[in-house]
């Protein structure tokens, strides 16, 4: 790697840590933010999934490869890491570092948009089924039962086997049209909560209609869960993302993601593991990252739950 | 209670129902006709003719719709183009396989996870309870699939402690024999099994600590402490038990995965199982299997949850009382 | 006493009981000699069904060939011309009665397994079932120039042919697996793809069928009684896996003894180093290409925008660095070939006509024929239509696959955008036989002669069947017509290089690989010959010393 990547690696793991050092200045007055940096991953959670967002903004900046080149493909095939190409080269020859960061772009955009066509979509279904309740909540609650019903692998299987390749669009769309059941579930149980409170019913007297009743006062009191299951979600998805592009519909080549990544060195996995080995873990760390600051968001949104803080 | 019962298995029926129509008409409107034929290698006009009377192909959908649901009445699960022969047998052999897998994961699951829950919420914040949750924490983010191949790697090829592939070894023990045999399809299901398990088991692990650290701070803990009961006596009467409660809502969930198997997993270890049938299926077009896959996973799926509602009605009282006509929520 | 005894000592005891039970109880075995031995053959994929003429599949042919016999079949020089090379199976001898009729007299020692003699009336029947469209066998083609097959006498088949050409003996016996008539009479043809005799078979081969276990493994047994000698390896079991890097780690780790390809330099690399293997090179019989529909993409009566060009396709051709992307590829096992040619063809000539690997020349024919960058996008546009095409790939095939992202950057230096499209093979089925593509990733696995292969794939009579892409030249045709009909071998050398160098010229296709297979079997197997059409065909004659016997190979079956 060229040594203006290097600086610009060096500087990217410091803004890092300086995001995670400001994050924890500003919250310390507030006790939400107290509570959430007491956890003891939060921290380093926060830091990881910076550095990733980071490195996928100025992906060009932070390698020295184009990640689709194939640099030499006689020569410089599964080549193991070295100070050139210090994650090693694919079985195409494309520099595998070039690859992951330019795959946390895909990768992470994928997670994000998935998440949120999910969370808005089960918001939305639970919302509407916990506050009107009767048939409207059995038609829709069936519904979901529906959608649970159908194990998930094989709905996306199906559904990307009928169009081929799906862009990324597309892609994205039933990613996260098959994942917002678990969602509204939560959503129409917060809201079959709050429903009850006395300011929804002072609202309703005052005569405010049902939407903005539900978005104006049972959403934001509704808001701590959907949050915190978005977070823990967006990891789900990478993951789902990961084993799609495996098994051969997902991200198509050569648009570097960290699952078709995984899929490409598969069949080399004995000869040469790196290839298969660093886009798993970066799997890996940025899921471990949701993971951590999903449940540091938990334990700080929702003062009613303890888990021995 | 029992009207309620009734009305559920009702529901569940008209879902599986729901579900099996759905995909009925998915894989036909999907691109890609079924594979008659090996590789891209054309079938003779002729014969594909042939074929698709055969297989009973032809005509339009509603047609073809309500003959499969005529067959599926007699429990005629039709004839897998791909695989040659009736659906019926080849779920048969399936089946065993992949129950054993899920069956063999899920105990590593909830036994190990429910140790390590539970040791964690005794030593919590402690030197154990910090390194192993950041253990759970990584099993519990990595792609289940990309562990599998990591494991493979070391454990099949490097130090080469578990075969590399398949359910058992056809020279010594093609059929389980004798008690070496025995020990020998347990090696060739360690690999897979513990794969699933662990992953299972941090998810299990994580939950179960928050929930013996939940129940931990609630009154009657503290009321029973004040008795001046010993620590260990409360956490293992109370704590324990009401922890356990859980694992019926877990089990539910895991019931459906115990027949559709872990698809990836069981293609990496080459273990013929459901997964592995059914996504052949999808990716060949083979109607038929999938058609059968799907009514099955969809039936596990909702007797599953049906099961878990009625465990939890009967074991936890106030839920019995909140219901009322009404569902556990 | 037992529950004396401290906890951590009734536990040690239980442990090791089952320790030293497990090793006792494991299955004993015993086979001394000559006639001991298993093969444990690693598989990619599974037979989909043992019934010879409704199979194509290539561990479905290999098992057959254990099972079911041929009249004859080829030696180990692959030569398919006139009747000196092949070997007597289960005709003891032919003779010609007249230029259109060959007469086989029947081995009388030929036996079904089930104790029934085989007999001319099976032979008859079996040429009846293969032509039959109701079973629609692969095979049919090849047996289009054979009028009838009769049985004479119960040792006695009569071949009459249409017309006299030089393979005709090989057209009599290669295509044909002989079946037992009295156990297939009764199934209806159209359900012969489905027959449960698919899944268990019963044959009159040198190996008898034991048992399958789908998914997992299927297992054959020495017949001890075979008139043509008893094979020395008793048991043979094949060990399906999904994938070939499995399958080689499999091999490697010694839980399988041998495998008939590993393809890729990295396989074959690792199958090398392991200490109890050897590794066979042999002749591939495998092709690829990247054809160019010459069809518009979904309608076949209007010539492809950009392929329907031949020059614009000598110059993609001349884009291409073949030598490069095979070394890549394949490293020192396999071969640029020569045009639609597999190393296994006596017609193989590296000195034939080909199109060099020439950019500069590549670029000005594509710029001279209107080709130009004019928007500086890196893709070269003609009339506002960007140079660029789908490429068909079935996710199938890593070689093709990985073939197709390689020639997709090479494409892209000379201003050519190639967007790859991965699906399944039912997908890559349905749309060949709609012509709804622009170019595809193909390979063939080519029969011991060009004279089925060519014609179906490359002349217009391949329309409609194998001819993707519509490549159709008079000329061509007319030259591989004087090919398979030529009298003698040089004549027919001299009008096969015509057409090959005719159909390089025309450029329908980038030719890219010919492979060279190798095979790895465990050192102790003595003896192995691998014929390159057909690796199994001689493994009747392979057999295991008495003095490199190894756990395995004592087992009782």
């Amino acid at each position: 790697m060229t040594l203006p990547a290097w600086f610009a690696l060096f500087v990217a793991f410091a803004l890092a840590i300086w995001v995670v050092r400001e994050a924890r200045r500003r919250t310390a007055h507030h006790e939400t933010g107290r509570r959430f940096f007491r956890h003891p991953t939060a921290g380093w959670g926060i830091g990881v999934l910076a550095f990733f967002v980071i490195v996928a903004v100025v992906a060009p900046l932070v390698t020295s490869y184009d990640p689709r080149a194939q640099l030499d493909i006689v020569h410089l095939k599964n080549q193991p890491p070295s100070w050139s190409y210090i994650l090693g080269t694919d079985v195409y020859s494309r520099d595998l570092w070039s690859r992951v960061a330019f795959g946390a772009r895909v990768s992470l955009i994928v997670g994000a948009l998935g998440m949120l066509v999910a969370a808005t979509v089960g918001t939305l279904v639970g919302a509407v089924a916990g506050y009107y309740r009767h048939w409207v909540d059995a038609v829709l609650m069936r519904g979901v039962d529906v959608g649970l019903a159908l194990p998930r692998i094989f709905v996306l299987l199906i559904a990307i086997a009928l169009f081929g390749q799906l862009p990324l669009t597309a892609l994205v769309l039933a990613i996260g049209l098959t994942s917002w059941f678990g969602t509204s579930r939560l959503v129409r149980a917060e809201v079959l909560s709050v429903r009850e409170r006395d300011f929804v019913a002072a609202a309703r007297a005052v005569g405010a209609g049902p939407g903005r009743v539900i978005f104006r006062h049972v959403l934001p009191n509704a808001a701590a869960p959907i949050i915190v299951s978005a977070a823990l979600g967006i990891g789900n998805v990478l993951l789902l993302e990961a084993a799609l592009s495996f098994l051969g519909i997902g991200v198509a080549s050569p648009t570097p993601s960290w699952g078709n990544m995984i899929a490409d060195g598969a069949p080399y996995l004995a000869s040469a593991p790196w290839t298969t080995l660093f886009p798993g873990l970066a799997i890996a760390l940025v899921v471990m990252a949701l993971n951590a600051v999903g449940d540091a968001l938990r334990d700080a949104l929702d003062p009613r739950q303890e888990s021995g803080a | 209670m029992t009207a309620w019962l009734v009305r559920r298995v009702a529901a569940s029926i008209a879902i599986v129902f729901l579900v099996v129509t759905l995909t009925f008409i998915l894989m036909d409107v999907a691109p890609g006709k079924p594979m008659l034929g090996p590789t891209e290698r054309l079938v003779d006009p002729q014969a594909e003719a042939i074929l698709n009377r055969q297989f009973g192909l032809d005509g339009p959908l509603d047609v073809r719709y309500v003959s499969y649901l005529r067959e599926l009445a007699h429990g005629n699960l039709g004839l897998s183009f791909g695989l040659r022969r009736p659906v019926a047998d080849a779920l048969a052999e399936a089946i065993p396989n992949t129950l054993l897998l899920a069956g063999a994961a899920l105990l590593i699951d909830f036994l190990i996870g429910l140790a390590l829950g539970v040791y964690q919420a005794l030593r919590v914040h402690r030197i154990p309870d910090v390194v192993l949750g950041n253990v759970t924490l990584f099993l519990y983010s990595v792609p289940t699939f990309w562990l599998g191949l990591i494991l493979l790697l070391v454990f099949g090829e490097w130090l080469g402690w578990f075969p590399v592939a398949g359910m058992s070894d056809p020279i010594l023990c093609p059929t389980v024999s004798s008690f070496y045999c025995a020990v020998d399809r347990l090696w060739h299901l360690a690999l897979p099994a513990l794969t699933l398990g662990f992953v299972g088991a941090a998810g299990t692990a994580r939950f179960q600590r928050a929930a013996m650290l939940e129940v931990a701070g609630q009154d009657y803990i503290r009321t029973a402490r004040a008795k001046g009961a010993s620590e260990r006596r409360v956490l293992l009467r109370h704590q324990l038990r009401n922890a356990l409660l859980s694992f019926i809502t877990l089990f539910g969930l895991a019931f459906p995965f115990l027949l559709t198997g872990a698809v990836l997993i069981e293609t990496i270890f080459a273990w013929p199982g459901m997964g592995r049938l059914a996504t052949d299926a999808i990716l060949r077009r083979d109607f038929p299997v999938v058609n059968a896959a799907v009514l099955l996973a969809s039936t596990m799926v909702v007797a599953g949850n049906l099961v878990a509602d009625v465990l939890l009605a009967i074991a936890d009282p106030r839920l019995r009382v909140r219901s009322g006509g009404g569902e556990p929520a | 006493m037992l529950s004396a005894m401290p906890l951590e000592r009734r536990l040690a005891l239980v442990l090791a009981t089952l320790v030293l039970g497990s090793t006792a109880c494991q299955r004993a075995g015993s086979c001394t000699g000559a006639y001991c031995g298993t093969l444990v053959i690693g598989a990619v994929g599974e037979p989909d069904i043992l019934l010879p003429p409704s199979t194509q599949e290539g561990v479905s042919r290999d098992i057959d060939e254990q099972l079911f016999l041929k009249l004859a079949d080829i030696g180990l020089s692959t030569n398919t011309i006139g009747d000196e090379d092949f070997q007597p199976l289960l005709a003891e001898r032919w003779e010609w009665d007249g230029p259109l009729t060959l007469v086989f007299h029947l081995d009388p020692r030929a036996r079904w397994q089930d104790g029934q003699p085989v007999t001319a009336s099976d032979v008859a029947f079996t040429f009846d079932a293969y032509t039959d469209s109701l079973v629609a066998s692969p095979y049919r083609a090849a047996l289009r120039r054979v009028a009838s097959v009769t049985a004479r006498d119960p040792q006695t088949a009569v071949f009459r042919f249409r017309e006299k050409y030089p393979e005709m003996f090989y057209d009599a016996v290669y295509h044909m697996r002989v079946l037992p008539a009295h156990l297939l009479r009764g199934t209806p043809r159209d359900q012969w793809r489905t027959a449960p005799f698919g899944r268990q078979p019963v044959g009159d081969g040198p190996y008898r069928f034991v048992s399958w276990k789908a998914g997992q493994s299927l297992e054959l047994v020495a017949d001890s009684t075979f008139f043509l000698g008893r094979p020395a390896i008793r048991r043979l079991i094949w060990r399906f896996t999904p994938d070939l890097m499995v399958a080689t780690t499999q091999l490697v780790a010694d839980q399988a003894d041998g495998r008939d390809q590993l393809v890729t330099p990295d396989n074959i690399g690792r199958a090398a180093a392991a200490p109890q293997l050897t590794i066979y090179p042999y002749r591939g019989a495998t092709y690829g290409y990247m054809g160019f529909n010459l069809a518009a993409n979904g309608d076949t009566t209007q010539p492809h925008p950009i392929f329907g060009d031949r020059d614009v396709r000598r110059a993609l051709t001349m884009a291409v660095d073949r030598a490069s992307l095979l070394k890549s590829v394949f490293g020192d096992y396999a071969k640029v070939p020569p045009g639609p040619v597999s190393q296994l063809w006596w017609i193989w000539d590296p000195e034939m006509r080909q199109l060099p690997y020439d950019t500069t020349r590549a670029k000005w024919t594509l710029s001279s024929h209107g080709w130009r960058d004019s928007d500086k996008d890196g893709i070269r546009d003609r009339d506002g239509q960007p140079l660029a095409f789908h490429l068909l790939v079935s996710s199938v095939s890593t070689i093709r696959k990985t073939y197709a992202r390689l020639i997709q950057e090479q494409l892209r230096q000379v201003g050519v955008q190639v967007e790859i499209d991965e699906v399944d093979n039912s997908v890559v089925s349905e749309r060949l036989a709609a012509g709804k593509f622009d170019a595809v990733m193909l390979a063939w696995q080519t029969d011991p002669t060009p004279s089925s292969g060519v014609p179906q794939v490359w002349t217009r009579g391949g329309f409609g069947r194998s001819n993707y892409l519509r490549y159709d030249n008079p000329a061509f045709d007319a030259l591989v017509d004087k090919a398979t009909s030529a009298a003698t071998r040089a004549q027919a050398r001299v009008a096969w290089r015509g057409a090959i160098e005719t159909v390089n010229a025309d450029a329908p296709a980038i030719f890219l690989f010919a492979t060279d297979n190798v095979a790895a079997f465990h050192k102790r197997v003595a003896d192995v010959r691998i014929r390159p059409d057909s690796w199994a065909a001689l493994v009747r004659t392979w057999r295991i010393p008495p003095d490199r016997l190894i756990d395995r190979d004592r087992v009782e079956p």
